[in-house]
């Protein structure tokens, strides 16, 4: 089986964000990039799959400015077999759509039986590139997965089809893809590997072929969403402390405040 | 201006968040209320194809559905076929000439953004972003037929989470409780559930919790979990990492519980208790008993 996982690098989760003094982007001083969170899980449950079946093949992608490479070499690291980078000046501004539209361009020259991409990127939080992708290939999708496996009535390498674990409400709904399908994933079933030495070793030696998203005939300037304004959430705290009390006076006391002060009880 | 709300069904009726939406549309112009009917499971494909061909024949400027995960899941979709402009999970939502002024969170909730979409567009709505006037009545419904032929993936079966049928789903929740590491194990949570049952709150929890397998991962509130909003949340033992205020800190009244007094979930809160939450918990449930019998 043949992957192909869609991935954005991002600012890592655990640092804090400050807006630009444009008031309309994130000043990226400082910033430390990483695979966004769900992309990595997308790759996680991609190699999951390489280690049950190493005929499986998984190879990354990503739409975006050339400091995205460092995230590829990551997935590399971790085990990914090949990478690719679609950049240039267009590539740094793309919208949902246009990106989804990149990354078909790759689908179609590639051929994988599988596509993979996290839910949504951890920074415009959207959720559109996976579902417009599958839409853009004619392809089914399956959004928040957290597990897919060769369809149990069919032969060891899935050409049966695969069966797809679909995260809802109240638990998981299963799903099954006769053909090339685009998951978007929720999580993995375990935490996203770290990269082994010789797997760091191996992957600074790769070659990751750029394509120029101008060339691919994606164009920038068709941008039907604009972002006009950032700013961080409204300051909270300055809230009111209890302690050293008992502790049912305390709950007392707490009850009182939300349904007088707070009104939420 | 011509707005379409989608609205989606549980079983206790139309969904509150699809009532918001649809509240909101009528707000913005000409609304129709407008449901996808004839299928059991939700799977992308037969929806997109059958309101892709009623927005091709009514031709609306706005379409509003509730970001809940079938809503993102259908309105980026239903965007792309169309090929509209997409926002998803909008906390305001106006309409200024020939563009949609939506007001959305990124960053996993570090940064409020204002965005113009171009109309013809597909907005997702945030649970809890509009309110419902009192006194209104449950709109009219349009049903629209599935598109069967269009179904490309087959439904096996459905593999029910460990007791969390009947619960308050948690996106749309207007009270959380939420515990974390501080509950020391999957055993202590029957107190959590009791003040949840309650409250009538949706359960939550801390990554740790749901890494630790103590709680099941859908009930993760944070960066790679869920985004809440309810008017109520309440954190039990819960340190507060940035990637679980991220995902609460919207909320608006938050209430935390913590032995730490330095724990950074006291940042956000608006009623702090340091204290052992064993003593508090049991406590604050009877007296939240109390009133809720006095009614």
């Amino acid at each position: 089986m043949k992957i192909l996982v869609c991935l954005k690098q991002t600012p890592d989760s655990t640092v804090r964000v400050k807006v630009a003094a444009d008031g309309r982007s994130v000043d990226p001083s400082g910033v430390t990039w990483a695979i966004s969170p769900y992309d990595e899980y997308a790759v996680e449950m991609a190699l999951e799959r390489k280690d049950a079946d190493p005929t499986t093949t998984v190879a990354v992608v990503t739409v975006g400015p050339a400091r995205s490479k460092d995230a590829l070499r990551q997935a590399l690291a971790m085990g990914c077999d090949e990478a690719t980078l679609v950049d240039g000046a267009a590539a740094e501004t793309l919208e949902g759509l246009a990106v989804a539209r990149a990354l078909a361009k790759v689908v179609d020259e590639a051929k994988p039986d599988l596509v993979l991409c996290g839910r949504q990127a951890s920074d415009d939080d959207q959720g559109l590139v996976g579902p417009a992708l599958a839409e853009l290939l004619g392809w089914p999708h399956v959004a928040t997965v957290t597990k897919f496996a060769p369809a149990e009535a069919g032969p060891p390498g899935g050409t049966n089809g695969i069966d797809v674990w679909k995260e809802v409400e109240g638990g998981h709904e299963v799903w099954r893809a006769s053909g090339a399908a685009v998951l978007t994933v929720q999580k993995s079933e375990k935490e996203p590997r770290y990269p082994s030495l010789p797997g760091i070793m191996k992957a600074k030696k790769k070659e990751i072929p750029e394509k120029d998203a101008g060339a691919l005939g994606i164009e920038a300037n068709a941008a039907t969403l604009e972002t006009v304004k950032m700013e961080p959430p409204p300051a909270r705290g300055g809230g009111r402390i209890l302690k050293d009390g008992d502790m049912k006076q305390t709950a007392a006391e707490l009850v009182r405040l939300l349904r007088e002060e707070a009104k939420v009880l | 201006m011509k707005v379409w709300a989608i609205v989606e069904r549980s079983q206790a009726g139309i969904r509150r968040v699809s009532l918001e939406v649809a509240a909101k549309a009528k707000d913005l112009g000409d609304a129709t209320v407008l449901e996808v009917t004839g299928v059991e499971r939700y799977s992308s494909l037969a929806a997109v194809s059958a309101l892709a061909n009623e927005a091709a024949a009514g031709a609306p400027d706005l379409i509003l559905i509730g970001a809940t995960p079938t809503g993102r899941d259908l309105g980026a979709r239903l965007a792309a076929r169309l090929g509209w402009a997409y926002a998803s999970e909008a906390t305001g939502v106006s309409v200024e000439g020939s563009n949609a002024i939506v007001g959305r969170t990124m960053y996993a909730g570090k940064v409020r953004a204002t965005v113009r979409a171009a109309l013809p567009a597909v907005v997702s709505v945030r649970p809890g972003a509009f309110a419902i006037p009192g006194g209104a009545a449950e709109p009219q419904v349009k049903a629209v037929a599935a598109d069967g032929r269009a179904e490309r993936l087959a439904f096996q079966r459905f593999e029910p989470t460990a007791a969390a049928s009947g619960r308050v789903p948690l996106a749309e929740a207007r009270v959380v409780v939420s515990g974390g590491r501080g509950l020391r194990g999957p055993e202590n949570w029957k107190m959590v559930e009791e003040l949840a049952g309650l409250l009538g709150a949706a359960l939550g929890a801390s990554r740790a919790v749901t890494d630790a397998g103590w709680r099941p991962n859908e009930e993760q509130v944070g960066q790679t979990g869920r985004t809440v909003t309810p008017d109520l949340y309440i954190a039990l033992g819960i340190s507060g990492a940035i990637q679980h205020l991220a995902g609460m800190t919207s909320s608006k009244v938050i209430v935390a519980v913590n032995k730490d007094p330095e724990a950074d979930i006291f940042k956000v809160a608006d009623y702090g208790v340091v204290g052992d939450l064993f003593e508090f918990v049991p406590a604050f449930t009877e007296e939240v008993r109390k009133v809720k019998e006095k009614g």
